[in-house]
């Protein structure tokens, strides 16, 4: 039996792939030239002027447009496709059900229990699944031919909440109950004990909303078949992982598939596995023999291709009268929508702080929405809206200043797995280099306004999980006239992974980084690396490409050496020559060995990670806001993110992860929100005027990005961690507290926007 | 409005039309069958069209004629008919502001524009930005404040900057967010995007760059 | 997917108005709300009839005696930067600034903004609503958090203009064109409550245009604001909105007209709080109180109760405003 496909838990799972290598890293730099300086982008130009061609620009000859139909009930049986009136449409060149061949695909799987769905599944159980595909001339045909496919569907009873879906009586959406597994349970010390002992109890419950990902550009493929070759160019996270999936639902060798993903219009995790509709465009490829385009339209983005899934969370907390935790307990229900997907976290529970007791209860059900995927550090905003906002209601009861608690329960070591210490942690120095530079004690004790216009001010601290896929290959070649090619399967999404990649290289030879040219992202013609997500990019490629930089700077310096008949270790690579001690600079192409055997060619692997220690990023952000107590208006001023990502690769694009991050979370915070009509399980808001993402009027007019880089040897060759999860995790737990500091509301459930704020003011005041 | 009665010329039955569409078929943009102008008896008040019709467009300093459907916006044509794809598509309902392009320039979304529409007005693309191989100010300097992240709202961005700065050389901060408060960028990229504005507007009132 | 159409281009009112006369035809003036409504199926029409080449539809014109006459195809970005309006009114000028975006602001127009079909999520999107045609208003109960607190009868909508408000506390006219000739319509009786007609929002004829708004001469000592909340900094509808328009002479208010927009399907004028401001010295006192009134007669759906106590507090930020 096949896998089956569309887990897409890929990039935030750890354990890694057999076959990595096992020889210890290098040390990591001291000072650095190139690495670590504002390097502008080495694809600044083409993304500025059009140039760059993302998969929805591509155009082939003899290319046809493809588009889907998908079932407008949440919860359907389909009895009948009558797709003979669209076969015979203008344009139509092909039409694909359950029935055409090839199209018996096993999707969904289960842990254990094996794929739960297809391709296409007669049973429906989300508004938006997969009915039908229809390739056609142009676009506008296409979709023109799925008006008149005549479906006869079998209407179910639905269920969208997930409270209703434990209940007696809800319709069943997989035989075996609504479940999705037993509820999921963490323990450690004894939180009835702990409690029992604790000075002040908070505890609080949270509801977080669905949030789609909704990436600038939409999810789509190209296919094109030559012979028994398939290529496709697809809006991907990890060429790789589409790569091996695509070929196995299909039944070829890998070999034969090529995934290209050069330039791709954004992800944040729904781009990281296969999709249904890349499977699709290959089968009509092949069934028509013509390249094959199939996009989703954007409204269909936020049904079928993945959501942060909503949850409903509870935190006790317990501590002694001098702030220190003494049991932490969580109760989470989530829901991963339709099919098999972990919809909570509890990590920041059980890892963030110090504490011998904690309790972790998790609950999944499924209902009749749209499937979860991964989502920029999946379960973490929800769980830290949730303890962030409970650590700060223990800190008022405690009156204990919220930095001052956090800073009493630091760890040194990671308690979740079993006592083992960090290569570093910057979570005390986060906090407090964080509240200096945010002038937190001055801005706390300020007077928070007596008019409608309140100010205050918050903190929440976070960590991330995943400490990234320990293989990835990188080969590098360097040419006597300075240039150098890299090769990596790494896609860039958008974090400026091929710019940080080429900084390497430029560092260990000593060439200007635009020097550099990539190879990149492509199954056909480049080395191995994991998709790109769960802020593993440049913690997992780094190290392989400097490696392979290595290599190579080894034997230019060995031929060099002997060349010049002096000490290796004398010299020296810079501005694409060899230099002597004295300053003379031999440049490459006069080394006539080098220039005879060139390229110098050098392959670099990823090394295990650090043995009997965890290599993890922690991040505190600092939130100021202003409420509008005649209208509820939030908004945030001003906010702060210290980053303990260790070493900063590019100053430039490690500031543009940190803004993205906290603007992501200002959605998270104050305007996301899926809204799912409950008595017909569909989407009322699937458009990007109902379905509020920021706008730069939102964006915080003052951000502060504040690097913590305690300079850890251990954590790999580069000394860096992750840091496109850290950035967004902690960020609406800080707003919140900072609206609860400002007006003395909790707000307890995403997202903060008028209508909440509007309404819990004027629950207060009766 | 007097210049938009040029229009009238635009006619089906205008030899010197049909005769630039067919002119425009060298360059292969157009990929539907050609059954001929069904709006070959226009109206006396104005035009009628109907089927496939011809449209004149200028864009970036050119001149281009093809047939296109009433339906078709200006982004579809920009992309799927002239291969300028440095407009990007969003949304196709102007919630997004990635297919921003200037209209005698003023930034206007492509995708809510019909191609017909343009008739008559100066379009220009990100492709019409960079002048012998230079970029422009707003486009230097979205590179140096690495003012994008994914980078496909950037040509939007980059057109909504440079309609701001045409009207308005040298904004506030607060009119530089007014200004591209037109434009999503999920990447969240803003923070970049106001200091690019600045240092472009900057660039162009020193006279350096345009 | 829009569907295809046949696309009209009259030069002159007339011929817009003989395309009309043909039936089975829409209006396309900026197109923002237009390309949607045919997007989504909301509209249909065999005919597009582009009022783009009508010249005598645009501009911003003063009437002798001071009346202000602005085209139905001025932009909303021509209305939010014009000098005459943002002195004399401007309440409006504010309104027209805070439309959606940039972008639509360039090409939105007086004449398509008070003409917007219905923003409810059931109506736009795919459900077989009663206003469509259906039997059941699905945000009756369900998901209605941005739906009507007045005059909510069967459909449940709010009016998505700024203008509107802003307009009809202005005491504007709108002047209509058809075969039949011109004729001036209030404002205020423009639009229509769904219990008044459940088809139209507007008192338009399908063979009529809007071709121009009449703003009367301020009075002396007259003033007026457009106050509007939203989840965003921009492209969003309002949440609440409230426009005022004051006369005073000697600090003392003669008249006064408080619109909300977001809180009913059409401009809702809150009468109580405008008659508590009449013969008073506008002060922070009265603006609270005159906001407390402003919500009289509220009936609040199950999601939307906050815009009780929000339009109650932009009341009163807009009365403070002109204190």
């Amino acid at each position: 039996m096949k896998a089956g496909f569309g887990s897409q838990q890929g990039a935030a799972v750890p354990g890694g792939p057999p076959g990595t290598p096992a020889e210890s890293s290098a040390a990591t730099w001291g000072e650095t030239l190139v690495v670590g300086a504002a390097v502008p982008r080495v694809d600044g130009w083409q993304r500025v002027t059009g140039t760059a061609v993302y998969p929805l620009d591509l155009q082939f000859p003899g290319m046809l447009h493809a588009a889907v139909l998908r079932c407008p009930h949440a919860h359907a049986r389909v009895k009948r496709v009558d797709t003979s009136r669209a076969a015979r449409m203008p344009g139509v060149r092909a039409v694909l059900t359950a029935a055409s061949p090839g199209a018996d695909v096993p999707w969904y799987p289960q842990r254990g229990k094996g794929p739960t769905s297809k391709l296409f599944d007669p049973h429906c159980r989300y508004a938006g699944e997969e009915v039908a595909a229809v390739a056609a001339e142009t676009l506008f045909q296409a979709r023109e031919a799925l008006a008149v496919i005549d479906v006869e569907y079998e209407v179910l009873p639905c269920v969208a909440e997930m409270e209703e879906a434990l209940l007696p009586g809800a319709p069943p959406i997989h035989g075996g109950g609504n479940r999705q597994n037993e509820t999921l349970r963490y323990q450690r010390g004894d939180v009835a004990k702990g409690f029992a002992e604790a000075d002040a109890v908070v505890e609080l419950s949270f509801r977080t909303a669905c949030e789609i990902h909704t990436p600038m550009e939409v999810h789509g493929s190209v296919a094109r078949w030559e012979g028994d070759t398939l290529t496709v160019w697809d809006t991907t996270q990890g060429v790789f992982a589409v790569r091996d999936a695509l070929a196995s639902a299909l039944g070829l060798p890998r070999a034969k598939v090529r995934v290209i993903s050069q330039y791709m219009g954004g992800g944040f995790g729904s781009k990281l596995g296969l999709n249904k509709h890349t499977v699709m465009a290959a089968l009509l490829a092949r069934a028509t023999g013509r390249p094959v385009k199939l996009f989703l339209s954007r409204e269909e983005t936020f049904l079928c291709v993945g959501n942060r899934p909503p949850n409903r969370l509870t935190v006790r907390a317990g501590a002694k009268k001098d702030g220190t935790l003494v049991a932490l307990e969580m109760k989470a229900l989530g829901t991963g929508g339709a099919y098999p997907h972990m919809p909570t976290s509890a990590y920041l529970v059980t890892d963030l702080y110090a504490c011998p007791n904690v309790a972790v209860e998790e609950d999944n059900v499924f209902t009749n929405t749209g499937p979860g995927r991964p989502f920029r550090a999946p379960g973490f905003p929800p769980c830290a809206w949730a303890l962030e906002q409970t650590i700060d209601a223990l800190a008022e009861k405690l009156r204990i200043d919220p930095v001052e608690l956090r800073l009493k329960n630091v760890p040194s070591v990671s308690q979740q797995r079993g006592g083992v210490p960090y290569t570093s942690t910057g979570l005390a120095e986060c906090l407090r280099r964080g509240a200096e530079a945010f002038g937190w004690k001055a801005a706390r004790a300020r007077a928070r306004g007596r008019g409608h216009l309140r100010r205050g001010v918050g903190v929440a601290a976070g960590m991330w999980g995943y400490d990234g896929e320990p293989r990835a290959t990188a080969s590098v070649s360097l040419f006597a006239d300075g240039s150098a090619l890299l090769n990596t399967g790494a896609s860039d999404i958008g974090t400026g992974t091929k710019t940080v990649l080429a900084q390497v290289v430029a560092e260990e030879l000593g060439i200007a980084p635009e020097r550099v040219r990539i190879e990149h992202a492509d199954t056909g013609t480049t080395q191995y690396a994991p998709a790109s997500g769960g802020s593993q990019t440049v913690v997992v490629n780094a190290p392989a490409v400097r490696e392979a930089a290595q290599q190579v700077r080894r034997e230019l310096l060995e031929l060099a050496a002997a060349a010049l008949s002096r000490p290796q270790e004398e010299l020296r690579l810079a501005g694409g020559a060899v230099v002597t001690p004295e300053g003379t600079a031999h440049p490459f192409a006069s080394f006539q060995a080098f220039v005879a055997s060139q390229p110098l060619v050098g392959v670099g692997r990823r090394h295990p990670h650090p043995k009997g220690k965890v290599a993890l990023p922690f991040v505190a952000q600092f939130a100021e806001v202003e409420v509008n107590t005649r209208t509820g208006e939030v908004r945030v001023l001003r906010m702060l993110g210290a980053q303990d990502s260790g070493r900063v690769m590019n100053r430039l694009t490690f500031e543009s992860q940190v803004f993205g991050g906290i603007v992501m979370g200002v959605g998270f915070a104050l305007t996301e929100a899926r809204v799912v009509d409950r008595r017909t399980g569909t989407v009322v808001n699937a458009n990007w005027h109902d379905y509020k993402i920021p706008t730069i009027k939102d964006c915080p007019a003052e951000l502060t990005c504040l690097p913590v880089d305690l300079q850890d040897r251990e954590c790999n060759s580069v000394g860096a961690k992750g840091l496109g999860e850290p950035a967004t995790i902690p960020t609406a737990a800080a707003i919140a507290n900072a609206v609860y500091h400002a007006v003395g509301v909790r707000v307890t459930d995403t997202p903060a926007s008028p209508v909440q704020i509007a309404a819990l003011l004027q629950r207060r005041e009766g | 409005m007097a210049d938009r009665d040029k229009r009238d010329t635009h006619r089906c039955r205008d030899g010197v039309t049909r005769r630039g569409f067919l002119a425009s078929l060298g360059v292969g943009t157009v990929g539907a069958v050609v059954t001929g102008c069904a709006a070959a008896e226009p109206e006396p008040r104005g035009d009628n069209l109907e089927g496939l019709v011809p449209c004149h467009l200028e864009i970036n300093g050119r001149r281009h004629t093809l047939l296109v459907e009433p339906r078709w916006s200006l982004l579809y044509v920009l992309r799927e008919k002239l291969g300028l794809t440095g407009t990007k598509q969003g949304c196709e309902r102007g919630e997004c502001g990635a297919c921003t392009v200037l209209v005698d320039g003023v930034a206007r979304y492509a995708c809510l524009t019909l191609a017909l529409e343009a008739e008559g007005h100066a379009v220009t693309t990100v492709e019409g930005l960079v002048v012998d191989g230079q970029l422009s100010a707003v486009q230097h300097a979205f590179v140096a404040e690495d003012a994008l992240q994914c980078g496909y709202c950037t040509p939007g961005q980059v057109m909504a900057a440079e309609a701001l700065l045409r009207a308005n050389p040298a904004p506030s901060d607060e009119e530089i967010r007014e200004g591209m408060s037109g434009n999503l960028c999920r990447c969240g990229a803003y923070d970049h995007i106001v200091k690019a504005v600045r240092r472009a507007a900057a660039a162009r009132v020193e006279g350096g760059l345009k | 997917m829009i569907p295809n159409f046949r696309y009209v281009r009259p030069t002159t009112v007339a011929g817009v108005l003989e395309e009309l006369a043909r039936g089975d035809a829409r209006l396309h003036a900026g197109g923002s709300d237009l390309l949607g409504c045919l997007r989504d199926g909301i509209l249909a029409p065999r005919s597009v009839v582009s009022l783009a080449g009508v010249p005598e539809l645009r501009g911003i014109r003063e009437l002798a005696g001071g009346e202000v006459r602005i085209g139905a195809m001025t932009t909303l970005r021509e209305i939010a930067s014009h000098p005459l309006l943002r002195e004399r009114y401007p309440g409006l000028a504010q309104a027209a600034g805070l439309v959606a975006s940039p972008q639509l602001r360039n090409q939105g127009t007086l004449g398509g903004n008070l003409c917007q079909k219905p923003r409810c999520w059931y109506y736009r999107g795919r459900f077989q609503c009663a206003r469509k045609g259906g039997d059941t208003c699905y945000a009756a109960e369900g998901e209605n958090q941005y739906h009507c607190l007045f005059g909510g009868e069967t459909c449940y909508y709010v009016h998505p203009s700024d203008l509107a408000p802003v307009l009809v506390a202005l005491e504007a006219t709108a002047h209509l064109l058809g075969r039949g000739g011109r004729r001036a319509v209030s404002l205020e009786r423009f639009f229509l409550l769904p219990s008044q007609d459940f088809q139209r929002e507007t008192v338009l004829e399908a063979d009529e245009i809007l071709a121009e708004v009449a703003l009367p001469a301020p009075r002396p000592g007259a003033a007026s604001v457009y106050r509007k909340v939203r989840e965003r900094g921009s492209w969003d509808f309002a949440l609440v909105g409230a426009a005022v328009a004051l006369s005073r002479s000697d600090g003392v208010v003669e008249g006064a007209r408080i619109v909300l927009s977001g809180v009913a399907a059409i401009p809702w004028r809150a009468q109580t709080a405008e008659k508590l401001l009449v013969g008073r010295r506008l002060n922070a006192a009265l603006a609270a109180q005159a906001g407390a009134a402003a919500s009289e007669g509220a009936r609040p759906l199950a999601h939307n109760g906050y815009k009780v106590r929000m339009l109650q507090g932009v009341v009163e930020e807009a009365l403070r405003s002109l204190a």
